[in-house]
């Protein structure tokens, strides 16, 4: 069946690869929403996972790697309006881009991020990622990666995102009712999905996950910033899924003074605004 | 010029160095006259080796003098730095013993403790000068209540009184008898510096948006927005870093907004993979490199125009761009708002080159001359969408131009698609080779038709003669100013100020070069970038370069001596 969001692009991945999960889940949770095709703008950066927007109908800012969430956010800060959705890799938002996502995690525009975790950079074969486990092999480490995991659920927890979760490739229901919920969350909301990469990472499989994964059962108290982190480190014996942390506060565009109005395209100058803006520097006080 | 005085004010960071220029120029306005301000301080936030030097003329100033005939010293550790600066008949003022000439002592201190508060010997300073130069103190009071409230108002008022009282007393009636400036009536001017005036200038040219991380020279332009700009609906943000704060930007102009970063070399370098995405995606960006002197920190709050060929050649890939050079603040008003407007039309990145000279020269302007041009969209919405037969919108459409309509994501029926890969014309990423092809000639056919469009270089002097002297941005009066030095000595002399170095205005130059006996390019940067610059756009000779590149500006009397060494 075609869909209303589907393209005519080309498709690039793998086959079996963990993207596919996941494009079905945004274009899942896009039509859940009821957003017209032009009221939505997908935000990614580069590698694999950040050619998901071009087969998807809607609008489209595929930018630089490691630079989706600075777009993204001006984006949504220039014309509230928009639906803004980042969906890029591990390496994109973690790695390349960790000074933003450190950045925007404090920012609290509301745009959902999705990021495809798979734990290894696809595109470039096979070197580890920042969410590599230690010891794993990648194809510039020999020795195995030495440095330890970044945790992206946490490091959100602790700068104090409000909508945190962990969603599976595997699972596309499941995880695009997580991205419906972070669509719509007022804030900066993150889905970090894991995604099996058939090609390169032998270690975290779908057997593994399948093995590994739980889901978080869904009356839990999801206001215990404390708990959600807890659960954010659970990763060597079994791996929650799900929403880990939920709650609101005041956003970017809320607390902004500039933004309340016509997106800013559509604010205009008047010469006599600017005449004032002049004569406000007069020499001669008085 | 009937009166040119330099007056040279140094102290240490926190001593009040600006006060007291700022309410000279003001009283000096007041009395119907005109002033440049060059600043030169350290980076330091404390102490150091701050001073300002206000140059006062009969006529509009607009370039600085090394010479100065008055001298406040704050700090009398400076003195030793500072006092071989005063030239023949010229006086300093410090609070120290045992003055010799030209040395006066002043007790400034004791007169800010006697008015109320011992910060206030700048103050006590100012008030001693505007006596020597005969100008009323009640501009400086109108000041200080529009800055000051109540007790603190009224110290002010008594340190400037007992300054003036004290130099009444004091002074020499020689010194008070070459000073003395009549009182002239005088119009309204507002006082802008070169940061400011870019920055309103980009106000004027619709700048809605705007994303920087701070550096020394570029900050205060990010000031003036911040401030400013809420009253014309523009939305500020600090960036993280300045990879974020260029991103940001073009994020914002993919919806439309205009949208503006400021910088200084150094954050530049940082912003030019995203410099490269903005020609890629075809987004409207304007970029201020306010130069300081490099590599690397350099000096961070001196001047320099070192980065002249880093501009130019920045990010990866062949896209057109567009970089001018104002020279002076009414220049950078000017300029800020065509850069607003082209990077629009033609949907490149605009670049303002300035440097740390004019980002911090303060000047009187009259407003009237300040032209505000009606901002001109070159956005599409709604029905005036073009469309292909089957509903969609191309955002890089081909055509003959290769300026493709613009349209902005929220448009119902549509959607933008933008890429930072090659892109078919709907904006979906390709690896088609013809494609590219097309793409390239698509973007490249952009600059040729801004080529057409160039801000002409400005020409001062006779048509042909002996030297023809060629600058961009800040050297600009400087240049001039020099050449009215050499023109009365009888010297055939042209002077040509590009205000704008991409695409280059290769006719103009190059007919102009020729009919010179000598052509030299004048540039603060030790390699004469401007002068390859010329040689390689325009295939014409360049004698050589008047080069400084010890952080300061260039000033009118030491480049003519410079010159005439060099070519008579």
């Amino acid at each position: 069946m075609v869909g209303r969001f589907d393209t005519d692009v080309e498709n690039a991945w793998c086959p079996g690869c963990g993207n596919f999960g996941i494009l079905n889940a945004v274009k899942k949770a896009l039509e859940a929403t009821g957003k017209q095709k032009h009221e939505i703008v997908l935000v990614s950066g580069i590698g694999q996972a950040a050619k998901l927007p071009h087969y998807v109908d809607v609008n489209v800012f595929n930018g630089l790697h490691g630079r989706a969430l600075p777009a993204a956010a001006a984006i949504k800060m220039a014309n509230p309006g928009l639906t803004v959705v980042v969906t890029s890799g591990d390496g994109d938002l973690y790695g390349e881009g960790g000074n933003h996502f450190l950045h925007n995690l404090r920012r609290n525009v509301d745009i959902a991020v999705f990021a495809h975790d798979n734990q290894v950079y696809g595109l470039t074969k096979g070197q580890p990622s920042p969410t590599s486990d230690a010891g794993w092999t990648g194809a510039l480490q020999r020795a195995g990666v030495i440095s330890g995991s970044f945790p992206p659920l946490a490091v959100a927890l602790v700068l104090g995102c409000g909508f945190v979760a962990r969603g599976y490739a595997a699972d596309p229901e499941f995880t695009a009712d997580l991205m419906l919920q972070a669509i719509r969350f007022p804030g900066f909301a993150l889905v970090d999905i894991l995604q099996p990469c058939v090609t390169f990472n032998k270690k975290n499989t779908y057997q593994w996950y399948g093995k590994m994964t739980y889901k978080l059962p869904s009356d839990r108290d999801v206001t215990d910033r404390g708990k959600a982190l807890a659960l954010a480190f659970e990763w060597e014996e079994r791996i929650p899924l799900g929403v880990l942390y939920r709650k609101e506060k005041p956003t970017f565009e809320q607390l902004h003074p500039q933004i309340p109005g016509p997106p800013l395209f559509e604010r205009e100058t008047p010469e006599e605004a600017v005449r004032a803006l002049l004569r406000r520097r007069q020499a001669v006080p008085g | 010029m009937e009166i040119d005085i330099n007056i040279r004010v140094t102290g240490g960071a926190g001593q009040g160095v600006h006060t007291v220029s700022n309410l000279i120029t003001r009283m000096v306005v007041g009395a119907g006259y005109h002033f440049h301000v060059t600043q030169d301080y350290m980076s330091r936030i404390r102490g150091g080796r701050n001073s300002q030097t206000v140059r006062i003329g009969s006529e509009p100033v607009r370039a600085g003098r090394e010479e100065a005939d008055i001298l406040l010293v704050l700090n009398p550790d400076l003195l030793p730095h500072y006092l071989p600066d005063v030239g023949e008949g010229g006086f300093a003022l410090a609070d120290v013993p045992s003055a010799d000439p030209p040395l006066i002592q002043a007790p400034l201190k004791e007169m800010a403790v006697q008015a109320g508060s011992t910060i206030l010997a700048n103050v006590a300073g100012t008030g001693a000068i505007a006596c020597a130069l005969g100008i009323p103190l009640e501009t400086a009071d109108a000041v200080f209540k529009a800055d000051f409230k109540g007790d603190f108002f009224e110290k002010n008022r008594t340190a400037l009184r007992l300054g003036a009282d004290w130099a009444k007393e004091n002074l020499p009636e020689k010194i008070r008898e070459r000073f003395r400036m009549t009182a002239r009536v005088h119009s309204q001017p507002i006082i802008l510096s070169g940061n400011e005036a870019l920055a309103l200038g980009a106000i004027a040219g619709g700048c809605k948006f705007v994303s920087g991380y701070p550096m020394t020279p570029g900050t205060g332009i990010l000031s003036v927005l911040a401030n400013d700009g809420p009253s014309v609906g523009l939305l500020f943000e600090q960036a993280e870093d300045e990879i974020a704060a260029l991103t940001m930007a073009i994020g914002a102009a993919y919806t439309g907004a205009r949208a503006m970063v400021s910088t200084s070399g150094g954050g530049f370098a940082l912003m030019v993979e995203a410099l490269s995405l903005a020609g890629m995606m075809e987004t409207p960006v304007v970029i201020v490199v306010a130069m300081r002197p490099g590599p690397a920190t350099g000096m961070p709050t001196r001047t320099e125009q070192g980065d002249l060929e880093f501009v130019l050649s920045a990010g990866h890939g062949e896209f057109p761009r567009l970089v001018l050079t104002p020279g002076s603040p009414e220049e950078a008003f000017d300029l800020a708002q065509r850069a607003m407007d082209l990077a629009e039309e033609f949907q490149v990145p605009a670049l303002l080159l300035t440097d740390q000279y004019l980002a911090d020269m303060v000047v009187d302007i009259d407003p009237g001359v300040l032209d505000v041009h009606p901002v001109r969209r070159h956005i599409v919405r709604g029905d005036s969408i073009p469309r292909t037969r089957e509903g969609k919108y191309l955002r890089h459409a081909y055509s003959e131009s290769g300026i493709s309509p613009m349209a902005v994501p929220g448009d119902p029926g549509i959607t933008v698609v933008v890429d930072s890969d090659e892109h078919t014309e709907d904006g979906h990423l390709t690896e088609d080779h013809e494609t590219r092809v097309r793409m390239v000639e698509k973007r490249l056919r952009k600059g040729a038709m801004l080529a057409g469009r160039v801000v002409p270089p400005l020409f001062a002097g006779p048509p042909n003669g002996d030297l023809l002297l060629i600058g961009f941005g800040s050297t600009k009066e400087v240049i001039e100013e020099t050449r009215q030095i050499l023109a009365r000595e009888g010297r055939t002399v042209a002077t040509v100020h590009l205000r704008q170095v991409m695409p280059f205005p290769v006719e103009e130059v190059s007919g102009i070069v020729p009919r010179y006996g000598t052509a030299l390019t004048v540039e603060n940067n030790a390699r004469g970038q401007l002068a390859r610059l010329i040689r390689s756009e325009c295939g014409v000779r360049i004698d050589g370069t008047m080069s400084r590149y010890d952080g300061l500006p260039f000033t009118p009397a030491t480049l003519a001596e410079d010159v005439r060494r060099k070519v008579w």
